[in-house]
This record gives structure tokens, sequence and C-alpha cells, in this order.
């Protein structure tokens, strides 16, 4: 099968089926995941114009049977221990289900705000462990719940300002060498604080685009290989600083949709690997954000579908490709 | 899944698949039941503990268990144990993590999991630090096999940089970059390296150590030698590009270009040498306009030009930027 478009049935059946291999070791090795699994999943399915394919009920449940009523905090699964990670998930599928009001909002803020440490960054749970990337999650979990104000933005601020090198980019704690991962969470997190002039935007405008390989796909690094989650990560940077033109937009479409299992659905890492939902959804999330045809906006700075956050009136000034029509 | 290359299954092999992992996926679920069990109903036994370890080799990203099986040590084995149990508990655990590394190399939780024991290893005996030196000592050395199994872990990188700054017998900062330098001799490549060997530096020169600007002149070289050995190498050309910052210095900004300008006659289409010249003339113009005057500003301002439209045509995926700073410069002309 020819891999020069999106396979969006074969994508939603592949999501659909995900819950049903529960004889499969793999699924239940995965257990910790789950929660962001049905973020992923989800988001996929939304900007696909699917969002349906899924049971909302059943959606709903499985978010608030991981629950934690002790930590007022979610896990990825139920008896799991609740995690910063797993939280935002949940709060970000609610939010897509229109279910928010099932949560205890204060007791969730009152958690994320627990974490932050006297550096400004966040740790991600009780035991400490500290990254960017939970200052990304505590930032953009506050601002869904609206309680973004009872944040210390000037040391939050502080601390990724602290991550930032001289190539213009961000590690995910004090010394580490800059990744697109962390790029992504530390440019999201400035953008909904609205400090994105804390970048210099020119040299991280140049380092993102030269993570573009010649084969088109994107790397986190320099001198590393391409991946497709890179795709989105880097993309999501460009589109905030309204640079996404600075890399082959053709090229990486693609790479991305030769990435596909064009007979079972699903993205993979890269061509002729194994799919997962992960790279699934940040494949997704890439095509959206690179104009594809068919598929709906996608807010690059909460990784959730954009008419959602506009309508909560928390739009940033993103700008992706404009949405091409099917030839 | 990463890097694992896509196999087509037929439905005959699915279901013999399926039925070979039958019995694992049963061994796995009752362990996992079992295991939790336990930590309901706050189970702080050793028999607890060796659940968590067998479970833990079979699934080493369950950090409900790695949490679990630390409560387990702090309630439990920790109670009624003397301080040098405790040290061999966590020695214990530190090999433990060391196997489990090797096989995991990415998992963000053992390498968790490891820093806690690090730090909750007792002192020593008899007023010494006797234990907490040796274990901290042995990290280096866990960490360096880690680096030479795949030189840009950069969980491993993290880790590295938190043993330095944290362990007992301070080393000389001298010694980790002599250890970039290896790993950078070893392959140019090597971003992480480069990044390591520049924080490196500014810490040494922030606390007088060494003089800056003799080091600058030294790392020129090191990195030139790179530069040539491969032009189209990202890691040297951005670590140049730190090496110059903003290019407050006249002298060696004029000589760096006129280096690139020569390596750029061999390589008459290096795309990095076009780049790095374009914009080391731009802070040329920016930072030292009054020393060169108008003439030879407009002049450079011009061959910058000309190899924007050529890097439009050398390297297209990214001729949007390139068009983005001709802009600029046509504006700042008028």
């Amino acid at each position: 099968m020819p891999l020069d478009k999106l396979y969006v049935d074969k994508h939603v059946a592949y999501i659909k089926s995900l819950g049903e291999n529960k004889d499969d070791l793999t699924y239940h090795l995965t257990a910790h995941l789950r929660m962001n699994a049905i973020y992923w999943g989800l988001t996929a399915l939304s900007i696909m114009k699917h969002k349906d394919a899924l049971d909302r009920d059943e959606m709903i449940e499985y978010v608030m049977s991981c629950w934690d009523d002790e930590a007022g905090a979610f896990g990825p699964h139920p008896d799991h221990d609740p995690h910063i990670l797993s939280t935002l998930s949940a709060i970000q599928i609610l939010t897509m289900q229109d279910a928010l009001y099932r949560v205890d909002v204060p007791r969730v803020v009152k958690f994320i705000l627990s974490l932050q440490q006297p550096s400004g960054v966040f740790a991600g749970d009780s035991f400490g462990e500290i990254d960017t990337r939970f200052s990304y999650i505590a930032v953009n979990a506050l601002s869904l719940l609206g309680h973004l104000h009872e944040l210390d933005v000037d040391r939050t601020v502080q601390y990724i300002l602290a991550c930032k090198n001289y190539d213009g980019g961000f590690g995910n704690v004090i010394g580490a060498e800059s990744h697109s991962g962390q790029v992504f969470v530390c440019v999201a997190a400035l953008a909904i604080l609205d400090r994105l002039d804390v970048i210099d935007e020119e040299m991280l405008g140049w380092w993102l685009a030269e993570r573009q390989l010649p084969n088109g796909g994107l790397n986190g690094r320099p001198e590393k290989l391409e991946d497709v989650c890179y795709s989105f990560w880097v993309l999501s940077a460009l589109a905030t600083l309204k640079k996404i033109p600075w890399i082959d937009s053709d090229k990486l479409t693609a790479f991305i949709l030769s990435a596909q299992d064009p007979e079972n659905g699903g993205i993979a890492d890269r061509p002729g690997d194994m799919v997962d939902v992960f790279h699934t959804h940040f494949g997704i999330a890439g095509l959206s954000l690179l104009g594809y045809p068919g598929l709906e906006d996608l807010d690059p700075v909460y990784c959730m579908p954009a008419s959602l956050i506009e309508a909560r009136g928390l739009r940033k000034g993103w700008e992706a490709l404009p949405r091409r029509t099917a030839a | 899944m990463h890097g694992t290359r896509r196999t087509r299954e037929t439905p005959e092999a699915i279901k013999a698949r399926k039925e070979r992992e039958q019995s694992k996926l049963k061994e796995y679920l009752s362990l996992t039941d079992h295991v939790m069990a336990r930590k309901k109903s706050s189970d702080w036994s050793k028999e607890a503990f060796d659940a968590t370890t067998k479970l833990l080799q079979i699934n080493p990203e369950f950090y409900t268990v790695w949490n679990y099986r630390r409560n387990v040590m702090l309630n439990g084995l920790f109670m009624n144990s003397t301080p040098d149990i405790i040290n061999d508990i966590l020695s214990e655990d530190l090999s433990m993590t060391t196997a489990a590394l090797k096989a995991h190399p990415k998992v963000y939780w053992i390498w968790n999991h490891r820093r806690w024991c690090l730090e909750n290893v007792p002192e020593g005996p008899a007023g010494t630090q006797d234990w907490k030196k040796a274990n901290w000592n042995r990290e280096l050395a866990v960490v360096e096999k880690m680096l030479d199994a795949d030189a840009r872990n950069f969980h491993a990188w993290n880790y590295r940089r938190y043993v330095l700054a944290n362990t007992p017998e301070q080393r000389p900062e001298t010694a980790e970059l002599a250890y970039t330098t290896r790993k950078i001799e070893a392959n140019f490549s090597n971003f992480s390296a480069w990044h390591q060997r520049s924080k490196v530096y500014v810490s040494l020169w922030e606390s007088g150590k060494l003089n800056k600007d003799k080091c600058i002149e030294a790392e020129l070289e090191l990195v030139k030698n790179a530069m040539y050995t491969d032009p189209n190498d990202q890691s040297a050309w951005l670590y140049h590009r730190w090496l110059i910052g903003d290019g407050q210095n006249h002298h060696i900004l004029a000589s760096e270009i006129a280096a690139i300008e020569e390596l750029l006659e061999e390589q008459p289409d290096s795309k990095w040498c076009l780049e790095s010249l374009v914009h080391y003339r731009r802070l040329l113009v920016r930072n030292h306009a009054m020393v060169i005057g108008k003439e030879e500003s407009e002049r450079i301002l011009r061959q910058c030009i000309e190899f924007l439209q050529q890097l439009q045509t050398l390297d297209t995926p990214r001729k949007r930027r390139y068009q983005d700073i001709l802009d600029r410069l046509s504006v700042a002309k008028q």
C-alpha cells in the first residue's frame, strides 16, 4: 500500500483495538502508562475527527478509578501511586470529555503546588525526582484548571531559565544538554506564562531547524537519529516561535506518513518499526501542525484540540501551517 | 516502540505467541496482585521486599513497586538494623540496579532508585565516612561503563553530573575536562561530551581556576581539528559558536573568520562554513563597525547576502530561514 496518505480509518481502528489486548503481556507491562496512553489515543482520535470512537462514560469512569484520595491526585492505573504525569493526563482527558466537574479541583491544585521545590522546579511525586517536564505539567494543569494565579511564576521561570544552554535550547535539569523534548516543555511552559521574552528566538530557531535530517525526519539532539515523536516536540516549539517554515514541511510530512503501518494502523518511531500509541499520537499531532488535509487543528502549547483551548480563552500566539484541502 | 522492527504475524502466529505468553502473563499478573496486596496492607516484611525484587526484574518500569520497595526498607528492613546491615542492603540494591541499567539504560525509575540508595547509605563505622565514600566512589566507574555502551545516553550524563556534584570526595574539575577530551577524541560527533566540556569550563572560569582567554585559544585549536575532520558534523560548529559567543573579541572573531574562509576554499560547498561565516561576519559588523569602517562593513554585508543566496540552493529545507535573514539584512541597509 502506498504511504503517501494518512490511513485515518486504520489508525482509528488501531487505537480502538488497544483496549482489547488484555490477553497480551505488553498490555500489562505498560499499565504504568495507561492514563497517558488514553490521553494520547483520545487526542489523536479528536484530531482525526473520531473522538467518539472510544466510549466516553467508560473512559471517565476509568480516569476516576485512578483517583488517589489520600494524595488528591491521579495515578496511571488503579492502585498505582499518584504522579504529576498521570495527573495532567487525567485532567486533559476530563477536559476533552467535558467532565472536569468530576474532579476535586482544590485538592489537585494543592497536590501540584506542593511539588514545587525551593529552586522553582517541580518534582514528579513525593519521592522528589525533578525535571522541567514536571514544571510544564504543573503550568499546563494549573492553567486548564483555572488556577494559574496561585503559581509562583517568577520562581518557576527562574528555574527554566537556569536550564537554558548557549545553543538556545533547554535541558531537563540545570547543566543538562538541550533536547527537543525539553525544548517543547520549556517553551510551552514559558508561552503559557507569557514569558517567551526570555527565549533567544534566533538561536533556538536555528537549533530547531537543524534538527531536520536529509530524510525529512527530525532528531532530538545534534548528530542523533530521526524519530517521529520529535516531529511534534520540535514543531510545537517552532509553531510557538512562528517559525515552522524554517524546515521543509513536505519532507517531514512524507517522513511521518512513511512510518505508518498501512495494514494494521498506527505509526512507529521510524519506517518499518513496530507501531505504538505514543508515536501514533505524536505523528498525527505533527501532521496537524503541518496543515495536513482533513485534520482538526492541534494547539501546540497544550497538545490538545485547538478549538477547546480557544473556547477556554487560553490560546497563545502560535502559528501552525494553514490547513490544506485534499488534492 | 523505539527501534523494534515490525514483523508481519499471521493470525495463527499471533495465536501461538499468545498461547506461549499465557504462562508468563499469568505469572506476572499473580505476582503483581501479590505485591499490590502486600502494599495495601502496609506489609514491610523481607518477604514483601523479595517479591518486589522479583517483580521489578520482570518490569523495571513499574514505578509504584520501586516506591513500595523504598517504603519497605524505610519502615521495615531498616527499622531494627544496625548501620552496617543497612549499608549491605543498599549496596546490594546498587548492584541490582547496575544490572537493571545494563538491560534498560533509559528507564528513569531505575536511575531514580539508584540516587535514593546512594543518598541513604550510612556514613561508615566508628565515625568514619568509609561506606559512603566506597559507594559514591564506585559510581563514576559505573556511569563510565554506561557511557562506553552509549556515549550519548542523557540519563547517564545527567547522573554523571549529579555524582560529580555530590560525591563526598570531590575530585578536581580538570579531571572531568580530561574525561571529555577522551570522549571527544574517541568521537568528534559526541555533542554530549562537547556540551559537558562547556559546562566544566564555565565553572573553572568562574572559580578562577583557569584563565578564560588562554583556554579559548586552546579550544579553538581543538575544535578546528574536528571541523577539518568532518566539516558536516554539527557538534564542532555548535561548540565553536559557544567559544565565540557574542563576538566581543575582535581579534578572535577576525582570525576565526579567516580560518573558516580557508576551510571554505577546500570545501566550497560546505553549508556549515557558509552559515557560520554569515553569522560571524554579522557579529563583526554589529560589534566592530567602528574598527572596520563603513565601506568594509558594507562589503562584508554584501558577502553575507551572497552566501545566504548560495545557502538557499545548497540547503533547501531551511531556505526560508535564510530568506528571513536576507530580508532583515536588506531592511537594515535601507
